[in-house]
């Protein structure tokens, strides 16, 4: 066993020293922040400013500097992308109304028609899912969700069913049910744990990488309107 | 654990790791309440408002249809089932984190509307939202690094610091733009103007009963008697 | 009394509510300057020194918490280690992939690479699990209105059909 093995049971001097600075980071991040959206007229650049704000609490829980701290960061970072995503939507949504005149969902300065997008989608969404599916978790989620990201966005070209979204949909739905099930189990039997870490870790798995996948559909349609 | 807490003698609890859902009087009767008005809500059907016009006899019907009731229904009940579970968790933490899921629910519920009055007020109360994300969880943060702990059952015995006592008002200010009470209540106000009762009054009803929850929170922290 | 008047006028606008209320909290950040401010060094899940476990080529550093897999738990100081009578297992716990790739590489631990198991997984959905349901349950929420909002509005799919 080596020295690094032991875990104290105070927390280490370094992190209590620099608390102090890193709380005072976290507020003046916060200020920074908080003046910049209370100084501006836009409301686009309100939204993009609350990123800032976001960022300091961020700081503020990190400045802890426990492992409970890191799991705490997670929950704060995805509240605040939760956030933007549903207001964002919101923000489009009252402009095209106020202004009568409809926008491109993903406004690209290029054309998606590229030769690599009909030519190897199938293989490059094999490798991705492949990737993901090794790492697995959040980031294998990430990576095998821009696999199938990808494999939508071109299929367009040789034409999708248009119920896609619903299938898609269905499965993201009964993989989150499987991950409930799999937090259930370690509360309720924790002897299984193992089965109850493997429902939760691929739970995630494929519910990130069906997430990804839905925004796809959404991208193909916006696409295949022109 | 035979622990009182605020006068209230615990009546139970649910350990789910560490978090510790507790059973008390106030909170229990809360948590059924809410939990009976979601139930109102989930079999009650939307209203029809009439836009009168002055000077003329046409009046305007403003109807709520199939899908937009679909989708409202869902996100009502889904904030009367996130209110209730605000109601009795007994982690500083989780209960945060049902706030956040109340007010991004309350911009749910009135995201569907066509007016673009009330679009814009929802919009408006989902940047105070987003903002209030900073005191919520730097609020949670500092209570945490001053006591060594989230557990409310825990915070009890643990006595106050000036670092406590300032988390505990940036958590009230948090929570205070997160619910939208006064004197930030006017993004709200807008949004009920929006045809779609009995789901809008989930939206109240939740800032009410999660103001109270937080006062309660907040006796438990600081101690004051 | 018209100034309080003309105030709470002004306050009936939803567009400046977000610039009060960023005023109200920047004064109350600044507040915190003054405050005594000090960690308590008792707390939950402490961690070894930093940059401690890396210096020593650990290949599961920052992350290494002890324990072997299946067998003997981790080290982990939970809040309520009565509840979770196998506290410490998932922590230990390393996929036969995941015990493959850190035998050849020293940078395991800070790689993307994440394998069932680990401290991370065993507080989010162990210990703290409730809160990553909730957490998940915000991002689904959010999900699910701004693809509402998109596909009825903002695409004006519907009026192609």
């Amino acid at each position: 066993m080596s020295a690094s093995l032991i875990i104290p049971t105070l927390v280490s001097p370094v992190v209590v020293s620099l608390f102090v600075p890193a709380i005072f980071t976290g507020l003046i991040v916060g200020l920074i922040g908080l003046m910049a959206i209370a100084y501006q007229k836009n409301d686009l650049s309100a939204l993009i400013l609350t990123d800032i704000v976001g960022i300091g609490m961020l700081i503020l829980v990190a400045a802890v500097g426990t492992d409970l701290a890191e799991a705490l960061i997670l929950p704060g970072l995805v509240v605040e992308l939760a956030e933007i995503l549903a207001i964002s939507e919101i923000l489009m949504s009252r402009e095209m109304k106020k202004k009568g005149k409809s926008a491109e969902l993903i406004p690209l300065p290029l054309s998606m028609d590229m030769e690599v997008m009909t030519t190897a989608p199938t293989f490059l969404a094999i490798i991705l899912i492949a990737y993901g599916a090794f790492l697995s978790g959040f980031t294998g989620g990430a990576v095998a969700g821009g696999g199938i990201l990808v494999y939508v966005l071109s299929k367009r070209m040789r034409g999708v069913p248009a119920d896609t979204w619903e299938g898609i949909a269905g499965v993201s739905g009964i993989a989150w049910c499987l991950w409930l099930v799999g937090f259930l189990l370690f509360f309720v039997f924790p002897q299984y744990w193992l089965l109850a870490l493997f429902l939760a870790a691929f739970g995630i798995f494929i519910k990130v990488a069906f997430k990804a996948g839905l925004i796809g559909v959404i991208g193909r349609e916006e696409f295949s309107k022109k | 654990m035979d622990i009182t807490i605020l006068g209230q003698q615990l009546l139970g609890y649910i350990p789910l790791g560490d978090i510790v859902l507790y059973l008390a009087p106030l909170n229990l009767f809360m948590f059924a309440s809410t939990l009976a008005f979601t139930t109102i809500i989930a079999i009650s059907k939307t209203e029809t408002q009439v836009e009168a016009d002055f000077g003329t006899l046409k009046d305007k019907e403003v109807k709520v249809d199939q899908k937009e009731f679909k989708i409202r229904r869902f996100l009502a009940i889904v904030c009367g089932l996130a209110t209730a579970g605000a109601m009795i968790t007994g982690d500083l933490f989780n209960f945060i984190l049902f706030v956040c899921l109340i007010g991004i629910v309350n911009i749910g519920i009135v995201a569907a509307v066509k007016q673009v009055d009330v679009l814009d007020a929802a919009f408006q109360y989902g940047l105070v939202a987003m903002i209030a994300v900073l005191p919520l969880f730097g609020g949670a943060a500092m209570i945490l690094a001053s006591a060594g702990t989230i557990s409310l059952l825990e915070i009890v015995n643990i006595p106050t610091t000036f670092m406590m006592l300032f988390g505990s008002l940036l958590l009230f200010i948090g929570v205070a733009g997160e619910t939208g009470v006064a004197p930030f209540y006017a993004t709200k106000a807008e949004m009920f103007r929006t045809p779609g009762s009995p789901f809008l009054l989930i939206i109240h009803l939740s800032s009410l009963l999660v103001i109270v929850r937080v006062i309660e929170i907040l006796l438990i922290i600081n101690k004051p008697f | 009394m018209s100034r309080i008047g003309r105030l709470w006028n002004s306050l009936a606008t939803p567009k400046r509510i977000p610039r009060f209320y960023s005023v109200i909290l920047g004064i109350l950040l600044l507040a915190g300057f003054i405050v005594p401010m000090a960690l308590n060094d008792h707390q939950l899940y402490p961690r070894p020194e930093p940059q401690l476990q890396v210096s020593e080529k650990d290949p599961l550093a920052p992350y290494d918490r002890g324990g072997i897999p299946l067998k003997e738990p981790g080290i982990v100081r939970s809040q309520y280690p009565q509840f979770s009578e196998k506290a410490g297992m998932v922590t230990s716990y390393m996929s036969p992939i995941a015990i493959g790739v850190s035998n050849t590489t020293p940078y395991y631990g800070t790689s993307i690479y994440s394998s069932p198991g680990g401290l991370i997984d065993e507080i989010l959905y162990y210990s703290r699990g409730f809160d990553t349901i909730l957490e998940s349950s915000i991002l689904m929420m959010a999900f699910v209105v701004a693809s509402w909002v998109a596909l009825n509005f903002t695409m004006r799919r519907r009026e192609e059909e």
